[in-house]
């Protein structure tokens, strides 16, 4: 429909805020990297002279590729188990809340619990196998800290991908005198591999842009490009080596970003369907009971090893000093809850401003691209994109860049945080609106328009009630985002405004682990009621589960 | 916008040299309507007929204001509302699917249209009561649409269509979601609810049957144009092509031409024969189609003698189908296979498959169809 009143400031206004706080900042970023007087590769040249820098290079990429595959295979297993096996309802569940934990807890948690469980002193590793050099730092225990904490992003994407394998197809393998390992390896397999592929991306991706794991368990001796971008500028000052630095990251997170584009567009999307229809009416017998057995045992160890991990800062968190004084204390809470109450405020106030800022930008954006025709649909589609898909310290970086002076000084404010916020973790949102509106049949709309009412009339009586279930998971996801962010907005938070994710770091930068614990704990159980509250509101809207929360937060 | 009037009603709707393209990727555009003029009388319900990707549902897209027409003007009314927005047109649309609102309950799906007008609630409690009295769905107002049946979603998106009083009525292919039964029972009821309100009504199907029930006239629709406008009863009896015949009812079309032409009777060339029918304007070796319809086919004993103004040919029964009231044969003569039906067949009999027969043309039945270039 031409001619439209409403749709075309709505466009400008979307638009106008992306070129601003998207397109701005990147943009100041490649400056401050390429032009120094004139167009210039000094910076970057200047960067790849440096050991460190290069091996920081080379070790992101390595730790990328290698959590990719680690948290692709492990995740591939949970997947089997949860959509094959059988397994009764109960244990299903307690599978995904199990898995949920690493998606939604803060960055730092996985590696405070391996320090305290394989550290020099682990409570593992030292008091239960008596092991003393055992080394935690480095890449190895990187490696463990962020498989454990992305492999349920593969999980949730591959789930999906297996329960809509369309048993027939297995079925009719089976019918022609395959037996189950044939069956699994020529067609469940085949018919997968987008969906490994592009969950292999997507965890990759997340390691590319941790920043914190890293940050703890990297060490000098194993430099990433987010903990330097982030050293080179709070450490040294220098903005142009973080620009750098940056563009380094910048250019294989693009390439991954763009290789799951083309997966999920070309070739996974025909396998994925948005209704994600878990564990449809099918009686698979593809897995033998010994295979079952097997991803039992796999799957059984790693949630044990979750929980224990969880135990530990839980541990941690109520006594004096774990490992050395294991006298009971609330202490660390006291502490959250005096002088760490600012903080907590401050996340608590900037998480619950972004929940209907960030939720309706998205709905109308996901409305926008989906559902109206205007010029450069896709671009804007693109552009919203950007500082979802790049690392954290990017964005950080570059808002660090574009908004610490004058005319746009904002480093520091609410304003910017929720800013970023909004920003980033909106797609998910976006991505929900869409869905549902791929479910919802145009002629609704239509409708709505022959018995005379405006595009915003429509938008707003029917298209928003609608979409409400979509609006509801993009809001839980800001809220959750904004409770556990980390790379983006350490550069952007002031002695005004603080955030208890950088409160954790402090905590473990000044060796209070106990206190990092005590923050940790509280905001894995606010993200928990948060869920918690998000899915009973889901079920009234009678529109799905934790599981589809869970696959928003994965994607 | 006020209210519609009753005087509001019933106006008329004209079409002039309408067309619409659509791009395709990395082809040519695809002409969906081309150049179709048309004409709706005040309280007039005519039909858009014909086979899918003829333009029908686009043209109807395009009163409504869903599309925009690249070339060609819309009137309602004598307005021109080419450029109108479908929210400032005044119409009644009918979705295939019913598109009611999932969200809402039945009563506020009705009055969605009343409450964005702004009409005060009293009266838009009124006349949701009066609407839903109408399409015989009293009692319903606080179902949700996926507690209904689909002939009561039919019902409700028609009571939303109408509550409004449009100007226009636009229907498309409402009834293609029922089943078979149903949607013989919702024609009559649509039927009688369009003369009821006199509402000017665009109604779109592709089946026939439909088509000729619900009309007053029937406008068919071929590759983006319109090929013949009139009721069913003219285009039955006098398709202008070949296409018309053959979407109207079923038809034999035979190859033949022109023997002699004089004074109103033209005799051509049937099956080695000649027959002679009524015609004006042919020219003598001109060839022509002969339209013969099943029913004028009769299938008679092999040696029966024709009598004035018939003919008979012998052939044999290759395919038959018994239907009850009427027994469907397929012929085989001359080489070319015919339909031909028989009613009664309790009274007149069978004929088994495989025997010889004759078969009876009765000139009176004839019609001529011009060859297409």
């Amino acid at each position: 429909m031409r001619r439209d009143p409403v749709i075309a400031p709505a466009v400008v206004l979307i638009w106008g805020a992306v070129a601003l706080f998207v397109l701005y900042p990147l943009g100041r970023l490649l400056l401050l990297t390429f032009w120094n007087g004139g167009p210039s590769l000094d910076a970057v040249r200047g960067l790849l002279g440096d050991w460190t820098h290069r091996a920081a290079l080379v070790n992101s990429l390595l730790l990328a590729a290698l959590v990719g595959i680690a948290g692709t295979v492990l995740g591939f297993a949970f997947a089997l188990l949860a959509v094959r096996a059988n397994l009764p309802r109960w244990s299903g569940r307690a599978l995904d809340a199990v898995v949920l934990l690493p998606l939604i807890s803060p960055p730092f948690t996985a590696a405070i619990a391996l320090i305290f469980a394989l550290g020099p002193r682990g409570l593992i590793s030292y008091h239960v196998f008596g092991l003393t050099r055992v080394n935690i730092y480095g890449l190895w225990g990187t490696l463990l800290s962020e498989t454990l904490t992305y492999f349920p992003i593969a999980y949730l994407t591959l789930k999906a991908v297996l329960a809509n394998v369309d048993a027939n197809l297995e079925d009719s393998a089976f019918s022609l005198g395959a037996r189950r390992w044939r069956v699994f390896r020529t067609v469940t397999l085949p018919l997968t591999t987008p969906g490994v592929a592009n969950a292999f991306l997507l965890v990759s991706a997340a390691s590319l842009a941790d920043f914190a794991t890293p940050l703890i368990l990297g060490g000098t001796r194993f430099p990433v490009l987010p903990t330097q971008a982030f050293l080179q500028i709070t450490g040294l000052y220098d903005m142009r080596g973080g620009a750098a630095l940056c563009f380094l990251l910048l250019v294989p997170a693009l390439a991954v970003f763009a290789g799951q584009r083309w997966f999920t567009e070309r070739r996974g999307g025909s396998f994925v369907t948005v209704t994600g229809k878990v564990g449809a009416a099918t009686r698979v017998k593809s897995l033998s009971p010994a295979a079952v057995l097997g991803l039992a045992v796999v799957c059984g160890l790693v949630v044990a090893l979750v929980l224990v991990c969880y135990l530990l800062i839980f541990a941690a968190s109520i006594v004096r000093g774990l490992g050395a004084d294991n006298s009971l204390s609330l202490a660390h809470y006291g502490h959250v809850f005096s002088g760490g109450l600012k903080a907590v405020r401050d996340t608590l106030l900037i998480a619950v401003i972004c929940m209907p800022v960030g939720g309706l930008f998205a709905v109308v954006l996901g409305f926008l691209v989906s559902r109206t025709e205007f010029p450069g649909r896709r671009a804007l589609e693109f552009a919203a994109m950007m500082n979802y898909a790049l690392p954290g310290t990017i964005v950080g970086i570059a808002y660090l860049v574009a908004f610490n002076d004058p005319p746009l000084a904002l480093t520091g404010t609410a304003f910017i945080l929720v800013v970023c916020y909004v920003f980033r973790y909106s797609l998910a949102g976006t991505r929900a609106t869409s869905a549902v509106l791929a479910q919802i049949d145009p002629s609704i709309e239509e409708a709505s328009a022959s018995l005379g009412a405006r595009r915003d009339v429509t938008f707003r009586r029917v298209v928003l009630p609608l979409i409400r279930p979509a609006l509801l998971a993009g809001m839980t996801v800001l809220f959750i985002r904004a409770m556990t962010a980390i790379s983006a907005t350490i550069f952007l938070v002031s002695l005004d405004w603080s955030l208890v994710t950088v409160r954790i770091l402090e905590g473990i930068t000044n060796l209070e682990l106990g206190q990092a614990s005590a923050f940790s704990m509280l905001v894995i159980l606010l993200v928990y009621l948060a869920v918690a509250v998000a899915s009973l509101a889901m079920r009234r809207l009678n529109a799905g589960s934790l599981g589809q929360a869970g696959t928003l937060l994965g994607g | 916008m006020a209210t519609a009037t009753t005087a509001e009603r019933g106006r008329r709707l004209e079409l002039q040299h309408v067309s619409k393209r659509f791009a395709r990727e990395g082809q040519a555009a695809l002409a969906a309507v081309n150049d179709v003029s048309l004409t709706v009388e005040p309280g007039e319900l005519l039909t858009l007929l014909g086979p899918s990707g003829c333009g029908k549902t686009t043209t109807l897209r395009m009163v409504a204001g869903f599309e925009q027409p690249d070339a060609g003007r819309v009137y309602i009314g004598g307005d021109d509302v080419t450029e109108l927005m479908v929210y400032r047109r005044s119409i009644g649309f009918v979705f295939q699917n019913y598109a009611l609102f999932p969200h809402l309950t039945v009563f506020e799906n009705v009055a969605y249209g009343l409450r964005v007008r702004r009409l005060p609630e009293a009266r838009i409690r009124a006349r949701v009561g009066q609407v839903l009295e109408l399409v015989g769905l009293p009692g319903y107002e606080r179902r949700f649409p996926n507690q209904l049946s689909g002939g009561e979603q039919q019902r409700v998106a028609v009571a939303r269509a109408v509550v409004v009083e449009p100007a226009l009525l636009l229907f498309d292919e409402p009834l293609s979601n029922l089943d078979a039964k149903l949607r013989v029972q919702m024609r009559a009821e649509l039927s009688r609810l369009q003369r009821q309100l006199a509402i000017t009504t665009v109604y779109v199907t592709h089946d026939q049957e439909e088509a000729m029930a619900i009309s007053d006239r029937i406008a068919v629709m071929h590759r983006g144009s319109v090929a013949q406008v009139g009721t069913a009863e003219e285009l039955y009896r006098a398709p202008r092509s070949a296409f018309v015949a053959q979407f109207i009812g079923r038809v034999n079309l035979v190859e033949s031409r022109v023997l002699g032409a004089t004074g109103g009777r033209v005799a051509v060339a049937l099956w080695d024969g000649s027959l002679s029918v009524p015609g004006d304007g042919y020219a003598t070796g001109q060839r022509l189609s002969l339209l013969l319809r099943p029913e004028s086919l009769t299938l008679v004993p092999e040696s029966a003698k024709a009598a004035e103004g018939e003919m008979v040919v012998p052939g044999v029964v290759r395919g038959r189908t018994f239907l009850g009231e009427k027994v469907e044969y397929a012929v085989e003569v001359g080489g070319a296979l015919l339909q031909a039906v028989t009613y009664d067949p309790t009274r007149r009999g069978v004929v088994a498959i495989g025997a010889r027969v004759g078969v009876m043309c009765d000139a009176a039945a004839v019609r001529l169809l011009a060859a297409e270039p």
